[in-house]
């Protein structure tokens, strides 16, 4: 079903588009100061700052959960999945029933979503767990479960705040090559929140630093050797070590 | 899942064995008292005059057993259905919960034995007056259980519904109500409880004779008639009553949450 790549990327529009917009909360605390953003289709863009920087209200106006306060927010998709820090799921429904979850809200006909959660449960590594309860998995397969659930909507939007910051760093790590596999196969616009500077630039296309009292953008950066398309082709590490050390200065020496 | 005999009898045992001895350690006790001390049967009937009259009075007590057992468990029944939609009109509509809540709460707070006779003077005497008392002490802890469990689901969890453009009741089906399920059990198990004592103080205030009394009538009939050993044996059926309930509720709470919910798991895990 995926089309190849290359015929996908339409480089001139982009999905999702912040003109001026900011949030001024309705109690007078302004949480965002006017931020122009354009989030190029089948690209990853990551936001990065440190809390208070208004990044999750950022993702909440993309997926249209709040609206700026003025200036103008532009999406030109409906299809989108939202990825929450922790799993998210129900806790009495099956590893499949959660997968199909959303799909199945949306009105997907039976067999058509039992056969994408089955890709998609295949694609993060739980076939065999199609039964099992989240209580009975670990955080880090529950976050796999969120993840497959996120795409058998098929989305062209990935919404994603903070989705792996519960877990440990190896579990981290992976789950960032399976996002970046998701992206490869299926072309998603990702947008996706941080506090990782390191993780921010292995998965950005383009990086989102974000600065705090009031949220403001500090810099916008396009990555010197960001994912491609190809899963063996070579990254620059040095020019992604050098735009980390960048990144670092800028937020004043937080964490790399 | 498959699980060997023996770890499941050696449970077995080690459930059933310290409540039994404890019962048995308090029989002899009980019998020592009553041969050491001469207390007179009146007072406290020796375990032996105990089973005697177990025995005899066993077509005596199953007919009051039945008739406050039928109050008890319909007063639940009423309670259970009615609580789980206070508590639901009360959290659809917060004017509702802003309204009705304080009136909940008079409803716990007065008490029984003081406002049974009221229903007495509005119902007469009989099972239909009991039963509502058994429900109306049974009401509060299901309506705000429910309430409480409606008003704390995930906010993540719900987003997600609205995103997906699930209609409210879909959103109360699928997500609501189940993620309030442990706490609506938890009301449930509560009222079980009140459901019984509700109905027994209705049979003190309003119980009929005749053969039509429940439990509670023959306790204050054996009270006041120093007929001790029917007492107890009222007192003992009323416990079996209360038992009966609690358990069938337990058992229905285990069932719908063995999966998913950290209440029910088992305590060695």
């Amino acid at each position: 079903m995926a089309a190849p790549l290359a015929q996908r990327v339409e480089p001139d529009t982009a999905l999702v588009e912040f003109a001026a917009a900011d949030k001024v909360f309705t109690n007078g605390f302004r949480a965002l100061n006017p931020i122009d953003l354009s989030l190029a289709r089948s690209e990853i863009t990551v936001l990065v700052g440190p809390s208070g920087c208004g990044k999750t209200t950022l993702l909440r106006m993309a997926a249209g959960l709040t609206a700026p306060s003025s200036g103008r927010l532009t999406r030109r998709t409906e299809r989108m999945s939202y990825v929450f820090q922790d799993p998210t799921l129900l806790a009495w429904r099956s590893v499949q029933a959660n997968v199909e979850l959303v799909a199945r809200l949306q009105g997907v006909p039976r067999a058509q979503r039992r056969e994408r959660a089955r890709r998609a449960i295949e694609m993060v590594g739980l076939a065999g767990f199609e039964k099992a309860y989240p209580r009975e998995l670990s955080g880090g397969m529950r976050m796999r479960v969120s993840l497959a659930r996120s795409v058998t909507s098929e989305p062209e939007l990935l919404l994603m705040d903070e989705p792996f910051a519960a877990l440990d760093e190896f579990n981290r790590e992976r789950m960032g090559d399976e996002l970046l596999n998701l992206w490869r196969s299926r072309g998603l616009t990702v947008m996706f929140i941080t506090h990782s500077i390191s993780e921010a630039v292995r998965l950005g296309h383009q990086i989102a630093v974000l600065g705090t009292q009031p949220g403001h953008l500090v810099r916008l950066f396009r990555s010197p050797s960001p994912p491609a398309a190809e899963l063996a082709a070579p990254r620059d590490g040095a020019a992604l070590r050098e735009l980390r050390i960048q990144i670092s200065e800028m937020l004043g020496g937080a964490r790399i | 899942m498959t699980r060997s005999t023996a770890p499941g009898r050696s449970r077995l045992v080690w459930t059933v064995l310290p409540p039994v001895g404890a019962l048995v350690v308090g029989l002899v006790a009980w019998q020592l008292v009553i041969t050491l001390f001469h207390i007179p049967g009146y007072m406290l009937p020796s375990p032996a005059t105990m089973c005697r009259t177990v025995l005899a009075e066993l077509a005596m007590i199953s007919a009051p057993t039945w008739v406050t057992m039928r109050e008890a468990y319909v007063g639940f029944l009423l309670a259970g259905i009615g609580g789980v939609l206070v508590g639901l009109i009360m959290s659809r509509w917060r004017l509702m919960e802003r309204g009705l809540y304080p009136y909940l709460i008079v409803l716990q707070t007065v008490p029984i034995v003081a406002i049974a006779p009221l229903f007495v003077v509005w119902l007469g005497p009989g099972a239909v007056t009991n039963t509502v008392v058994a429900a109306m002490i049974a009401l509060f802890p299901v309506a705000a259980n429910t309430l409480a469990g409606l008003k704390s689901t995930d906010r993540n969890l719900v987003q997600l519904y609205t995103m997906a453009g699930a209609p409210p009741r879909v959103r109360l089906l699928s997500l609501r109500l189940p993620s309030a399920l442990p706490a609506i059990l938890t009301g449930l198990r509560v009222a079980a409880g009140a459901a019984v004592i509700g109905a027994i103080v209705g049979e003190f205030v309003a119980g009929v004779g005749g053969g039509q009394g429940g439990l509670g009538y023959v306790i204050t009939e054996s009270a006041v008639r120093l007929r001790t050993p029917e007492l107890f044996l009222a007192v003992l059926a009323a416990c079996a009553v209360s038992l009966l309930l609690f358990g069938v509720v337990v058992l229905v709470e285990r069932r719908l949450l063995i999966r998913w919910h950290e209440s029910a798991l088992p305590a060695e895990e």
